[in-house]
């Protein structure tokens, strides 16, 4: 059962070129937040973002992964239950395919991530029971919306289960 | 529907397949609960518990009609579901789109 989120992009240019694009502290504060980030595996970062309910901006990372130019990998712990964000780099004829994948959603947002994005459940909601949904998702950036993302970060954490 | 819902229900009300097919099949119309224990080939009370955890997270709402109940589908609490994982879908996105920029701009 996939309990991943993925997106794929292709980008015009070198893999070394997108490469330093993903690990370089200023270029990732450019493209996705402001950061102390560095290319060291065990390298424990945060990363900042508009506080929210419950949610003080801040997402507490630490490297796992860095085989340049081809993979970095990175835990990512929002508020939430501890996640993993995967960056895969490919030398394709357009340029570099760079896949995103942010995986180890545990518990019911497990549950969420791979029923959702993974039948015809998605489309219903989309479709059937929410159709006034569509086009009100604006640019909030990463703002959790449930009570578990609001839990204190735990490996594992079977958050939801815990709080009734 | 004056009761005020938890998003913790709305989550754990639809992590239940059976109660997923519920809400199908509440979809197409209102249903007396005996008919939805018909289609599930379970006992009653099982399907009245399934009920009232789709009841108590708002996604059902009963009325009486003489010695039936009649349950339908309130979809509205399915929003949180929803946007849940479209923050974090389109929040990478986004983030995939401006690394596009960034990388154009920057040579």
């Amino acid at each position: 059962m996939s309990t991943e989120l993925r997106v794929e992009e292709i980008y015009p240019y070198a893999r070394e070129r997108v490469w330093r694009a993903l690990t370089n502290s200023r270029a990732m504060a450019d493209w996705l937040m402001p950061n102390n980030f560095e290319p060291r595996v065990g390298h424990q970062f945060e990363m900042r973002t508009k506080p929210a309910p419950g949610f003080d901006g801040i997402v507490r990372c630490e490297v796992t992964t860095l085989e340049p130019p081809s993979r970095l990998a990175f835990t990512w712990c929002g508020g939430g239950n501890e996640t993993l964000v995967t960056f895969t780099l490919e030398s394709v004829e357009q340029g570099t395919r760079l896949v995103l994948v942010h995986s180890g959603f545990s518990g019911l947002k497990g549950w969420m991530v791979s029923k959702i994005l993974g039948s015809g459940w998605r489309s219903k909601i989309l479709h059937v029971y929410l159709p006034a949904a569509i086009g009100r998702i604006n640019e909030t950036g990463y703002t959790p919306a449930t009570p578990e993302d609001q839990l204190t970060c735990a490996k594992d954490s079977t958050a939801l289960d815990v709080k009734r | 529907m004056a009761r005020q819902v938890s998003q913790v229900d709305v989550f754990r009300a639809v992590a239940d397949p059976t109660r997923r097919a519920m809400l199908d099949i509440l979809r197409a119309s209102e249903q007396p609960v005996l008919a939805l224990a018909v289609d599930f080939d379970m006992t009653l009370p099982a399907i009245s518990q399934h009920l009232k955890v789709l009841r108590q997270a708002g996604l059902v709402s009963e009325r009486r009609e003489g010695r039936q109940r009649l349950y339908s589908l309130q979809p509205e609490p399915l929003r949180t579901v929803f946007d849940w994982l479209s923050h974090y879908e389109e929040f990478w996105n986004s983030r995939m789109k401006r690394l596009g920029n960034h990388l154009r701009e920057t040579p």
